[in-house]
């Protein structure tokens, strides 16, 4: 194991029981988080990847049912803590950020209460005016200005209260930031304003973080490495200028060409992908993306890929960069 | 059926709208405030939409970019101000008159599952205008909803017709929402971020739809949209829009390329763009859009531009052109050029 | 030209296509997958409702004797038949015949409030029939005197206060052998060979039959009163969630005063006032009921009037009209529905305690009210005159309930099929 490894997911799977039958949400994932990195997890509504963001902290509802290991550290198993052990974790090494912080913060409790809260619970020899100085110092830092812990979360605005929940994180000195679609329902600016917030955070405390959104060009800015998600599987897995200069999933060469470019002299024209993503009760067979993939293959449609190293930890989970389907798969098969 | 004097240029002429939504407070606060307060969403915008192009309204939250494409649609009256449809002052016209016409000007809402009646068939939705509109053409209904099912990509059209808006996906939704809208053959499409809620894939798609209808049905697009990497692909014009105020309006790509006013081009700034060889470096300005009850004097924009001067806090900057075709509200834009 | 289009189009899953071509019968068993439990619950209530309804319109295809009709001695046991009674008398008298002791100077004493009276009423009705239609001037009404316990009534025969007594053979067996001057003179009434599936009452009446009967006072006064609430609340419920202003706040007033009397207490006000008769009762009940349809239609009115869907048709130009019928008024139906059952199981219930307290309906009714009221004395006695009436009220309350429940979560139209 890797000194420089944090997290290892490997071979998870979450399925949910549902009125329609069984809905495998993730198939199968395997990953590492390095010691302060960004990862990047990148995917369209449907893809898994908030189950994912979850399933870590094993934040799932109890009709999920999660497999596989998710390895801290090379030791612990987060999937295996008993209880006591799972609350320590959250909070004190790893922290959650989702889309709409109105609901993770408590309406009726003022910011600085609840701040100081987390510290006392999580180390409870903390005196109180230890507490506040840690809290207040800390949301100084992240710009925001002392009076207004004493606000209630209503009285913030959307961008502080990310802040405030970035701050709860580092607070207790987690070393990892799941960040759930935590910039989706701000403003640009404000966006603007966060991701350099969590660049310096990121460089000052040496966190890591996996920021979970379907913003390619959010990844783009802010990632090291971008891991692309297709129906509960990872398609295509590498540092972010592997991903973004070579493509190599069909899935993820669609996508970067759909996605709109701000930049005048850059991506003219959008690439329209045809078809939609799948709905997971009733999964294509073999790779799930072969029905609207221009490059499917017969044997894309009877079995799944393994994931290829096409070099440099560059990871893409086609049968297209298998040498010897490539091979005797001459026929290309007819894909609409 | 419409008689206007002369025809011209501008389907719509937006001048100086306002919309000022009153804060009902207790009469005791009253008393002590001594005045009603509002919140000011739209306060005075002037805009005008040449016939057959796509108007990009841009803007944060608080922007008032929806207020205005609703008032501009009469979804909502305005507070003061003109609004003038193919040359006819909307406001002076009575219900029944506006009723009809509501057919020359429709709406693409942004949610696809809240805009569609959970409870009606989707041939029914999309056929309602017809219903309205075109009673007597009652026996050839069915085939024009058949016809415009197909157009937007709903195939085949009698697979769908008698679905529930829950029975489909959300890009087949946001299909389904043109398709009603332009059933009608309306002049001018009221677009409010239509492609917001659709999968990033799907998109595309969409606006490729949006063009082609564009193109065949000689539409004019007001395109309301806080996503200015996606208006680039199918506005012609755009105004930017801050706290009610129209701050700059140009053709897109003039003012993509040369911005004239500081929100505009922090704006186009703190777009992400999807290349990792050109992160942004450039500094965001601090703090939040304020508070549309008690806007800043003189330039909105002044407590948080990076190149404020006195003069911004006293003088509020008119909306004025600069450069031909491309218009700022700034007391320094020349020094952009 | 299509190959254009077809590129930015979806392909429509096989899946999808042949789910369409699934019958709607076929459907609702396809149905059990995906709601589990809450389908049994309403298959099985509307399984039973459908049956009941059926009794209710047609009970005298199920109910086996008349409800009015005195049928069997009184205060049968379920299945019991009715008991074989002999009577006693002393040897000397030469009792051969139920005439000699049976006219009205003679005396025939009994066990109190045992069916035995019963019986000997039955005989005595049936011989003065039987001998005034052979033309005889006669009347057999012998005076009856009763007696806590058998040995008082057999000292009161050996004291010649009595001229005969009527008891059960087995009874009597066991205490013979003290009254050696008596003996069984002669059969009053031989055992019958079946009862009654349910017993019979105090008068004598089939239990099983009245409570068929009722099925049908209760299924036309619940379903009549639950329609005439829902034919009045829900339009005014509508009309004034959409148009607001005064009337709303008028007609709202109105229905809050309404609702917030006592249910029972408002249908006895109502049908004391109306006076008795089934219809009386029917409108005493639904006005009891109209607040609440008012107050969920209001409600889900205004909640439905914000909603994006109804801003939509309102941009297509849609009249106000259009608006409230097609798309205001499908979208507040299936709340509707679901109360609309647990009303008629209410009304059933409101239409019971209002008969019980005797208001409204002519006393020998066969009602299930009706029969819990007159049944209440009984209650150690005879257990079942009472037990039945009350497990039918709450069987078609259930049952009702059951359906409006389980309904609730089906007719859900959000229910993504994922």
């Amino acid at each position: 194991m890797d000194a420089h490894t944090l997290l290892q997911v490997r071979d998870l799977h979450v399925a949910y029981r549902t009125r329609l039958g069984h809905v495998s949400a993730i198939d199968g994932i395997s990953f590492d988080v390095h010691k302060g990195e960004i990862l990047g997890l990148v995917g369209e509504s449907g893809c898994g990847k908030s189950t994912l963001g979850k399933a870590l902290l094993r934040m799932l509802p109890s009709s999920a049912r999660i497999e596989g290991e998710v390895l801290y550290e090379g030791g612990t198993d987060l999937l295996n803590l008993d209880l006591h052990a799972l609350r320590d974790f959250r909070g004190r090494r790893a922290s959650m950020m989702f889309q709409d912080p109105m609901t993770s913060l408590n309406p009726v409790q003022r910011v600085d209460e609840h701040i100081v809260e987390a510290i006392e619970v999580h180390e409870p020899d903390t005196s109180k005016e230890e507490a506040l100085e840690r809290a207040r110092v800390l949301v100084e830092r992240l710009g925001i200005q002392a009076q207004r812990l004493r606000a209630y979360p209503h009285q913030l605005s959307g961008g502080m209260r990310q802040r405030i929940m970035i701050g709860l994180g580092l607070v207790l000195n987690a070393n990892l930031i799941i960040a759930d679609e935590a910039t989706t329902s701000l403003d640009v600016i404000v966006e603007a304003n966060l991701l350099d917030q969590l660049r310096e955070v990121r460089e000052e405390f040496g966190l890591a973080m996996i920021v979970i959104t379907h913003n390619i060009a959010l990844v783009a800015e802010l990632a090291d490495r971008v891991a692309v998600m297709y129906a509960g599987r990872i398609a295509e897995i590498g540092t972010v200028y592997e991903i973004f200069d070579h493509p190599s999933h069909p899935y993820t060469q669609g996508l970067l060409k759909s996605v709109p470019n701000i930049k005048l002299d850059e991506q003219e024209e959008l690439y329209k992908m045809p078809g939609e993503p799948p709905n997971l009760t009733h999964p294509p067979s073999g790779c799930r993306f072969h029905p609207r993939c221009p490059m499917a293959m017969t044997i894309c449609t009877e079995r799944e890929p393994d994931m290829i190293d096409v070099g440099s930890g560059h990871l893409v989970h086609c049968w297209l960069f298998d040498q010897d389907a490539v091979k005797s798969q001459a026929s290309k098969k007819v894909s609409s | 059926m419409t008689d206007h004097v002369q025809e011209s240029p501008h389907l719509v002429e937006v001048r100086d709208l306002k919309k000022w939504y009153p804060i009902h407070k207790t009469f005791l606060d009253r008393i002590l405030a001594g005045r009603q307060n509002y919140v000011r969403a739209v306060d005075g915008v002037s805009l005008s939409i040449r016939r057959g192009e796509v108007f990009g309204l841009a803007g944060e939250s608080g922007s008032g970019k929806t207020t205005t494409g609703r008032l501009i649609v009469r979804l909502e009256d305005p507070t003061a101000g003109e609004i003038l449809f193919d040359g006819r002052d909307l406001a002076r016209l009575g219900p029944e008159e506006l009723r009809k016409e509501r057919r020359r000007m429709q709406v693409i809402f942004q949610d696809p599952m809240a805009s569609l009646n959970p409870r009606m068939s989707l041939g029914h939705t999309i056929g309602h205008g017809l219903r309205i509109h075109y009673p007597e053409q009652s026996d050839t209904h069915r085939d024009q909803i058949m016809e415009i099912m197909e157009k937007v990509g709903l195939f085949p059209a009698r697979y769908f017709f008698n679905k529930f808006p829950h029975q489909i996906s959300g890009g087949q939704r946001q299909r389904v929402v043109i398709a009603r809208a332009l059933i009608t053959r309306p002049e001018l499409v009221l677009a409010d971020e239509p492609i917001a809620m659709a999968d990033v894939s799907v998109r595309a798609q969409l606006l490729a739809l949006m063009n082609d209808l564009r193109d065949e049905f000689n539409l004019t697009y007001l395109f309301i949209t806080h996503d200015l990497a996606t208006a680039k692909y199918i506005c012609d014009r755009i105004g930017i829009l801050y706290l009610g105020k129209m701050v700059e309006t140009a053709p897109i790509r003039t003012l993509y390329a040369k911005p004239l006013h500081p929100y505009t081009q922090a704006l186009l700034a703190a777009v992400p763009v999807p290349n990792p060889h050109e992160r942004r470096t450039q500094p965001m300005p601090e703090g939040e859009i304020p508070d549309p009850i008690d806007p800043p004097p003189g330039c909105r924009f002044h407590p948080r531009c990076p190149m404020a001067k006195p003069i911004c806090s006293q003088e509020e900057p008119i909306l004025r052109e600069v450069e031909p075709e491309h218009f700022a509200a700034c007391h320094f834009s020349e020094q952009f050029l | 030209m299509s190959d254009e289009k077809q590129e930015g189009t979806l392909e429509v899953p096989q899946w999808q296509l042949d789910l369409d071509q699934v019958g709607f019968v076929r459907r609702i068993f396809l149905a059990r997958r995906w709601f589990g439990g809450d389908w049994w619950f309403v298959a099985i209530s509307a399984v039973l409702l459908l049956f009941i309804i059926t009794v209710g319109v047609f009970p005298q295809w199920f109910a086996p004797h008349d409800p009015r009709a005195e049928v069997g001695p009184s205060l049968l046991a379920p299945g019991e038949p009715p008991a074989e009674y002999v009577l006693v008398a002393p040897i000397d008298a030469a009792v051969t015949d139920i005439r000699q002791v049976a006219t009205s100077s003679n005396r025939i004493g009994f066990v109190i409030g045992s069916p035995a009276s019963q019986a000997l009423r039955e005989v005595t009705d049936r011989i003065t029939e039987e001998d005034q239609a052979a033309g005889m001037d006669v009347r057999y009404q012998p005076r009856p005197v009763r007696f806590e316990l058998l040995e008082q009534g057999l000292e009161a025969l050996r004291a010649e206060d009595i001229d005969a007594f009527v008891v059960e053979p087995d009874i009597y067996e066991e205490v013979a052998g003290d009254y050696p001057e008596f003996e069984v003179a002669t059969l009053l009434r031989p055992a019958g060979d079946s009862g009654f599936v349910l017993g019979t009452n105090q008068i004598g009446q089939d239990i099983f039959s009245r409570i068929i009967w009722g099925t049908r006072i209760a299924i036309i006064v619940g379903l009549s009163s639950a329609v005439f609430a829902v034919l009045l609340g829900v339009p005014l419920g509508l009309i004034s969630g959409f148009v607001g202003g005064w009337p709303d706040r008028v007609l709202t007033l109105l229905m809050d005063s309404l609702y917030s009397f006592p249910g029972l207490i408002l249908a006895i006000s109502i049908a004391a006032v109306l006076g008795p008769g089934i219809g009386n009762i029917i409108v005493a009940i639904a006005v009891l009921y109209v607040p609440t349809y008012f107050r969920i239609v209001r409600g889900q009115t205004l909640a439905v009037k914000q909603e994006l869907y109804v801003e939509a048709a309102r941009s297509l130009g849609a009249k106000a009209w259009s608006v409230l019928w097609e798309y205001i008024f499908p979208n507040v139906i299936p709340s509707v529905v679901i109360i609309f059952s647990v009303n008629v199981a209410d009304a059933i219930l409101t239409e019971a305690g209002l008969s019980f307290l005797g208001l409204g309906l002519p006393p020998d009714t066969p009602d299930w009210g009706i029969d819990l009221a007159r049944g209440q004395d009984y209650l150690r006695r005879a257990w079942w005159l009472i037990t039945f009436p009350g497990a039918m009220v709450s069987i078609v309350t259930l049952a009702f309930s059951m359906l409006g429940e389980s309904l609730s979560e089906i007719l859900n139209p959000r229910l993504s099929e994922l």
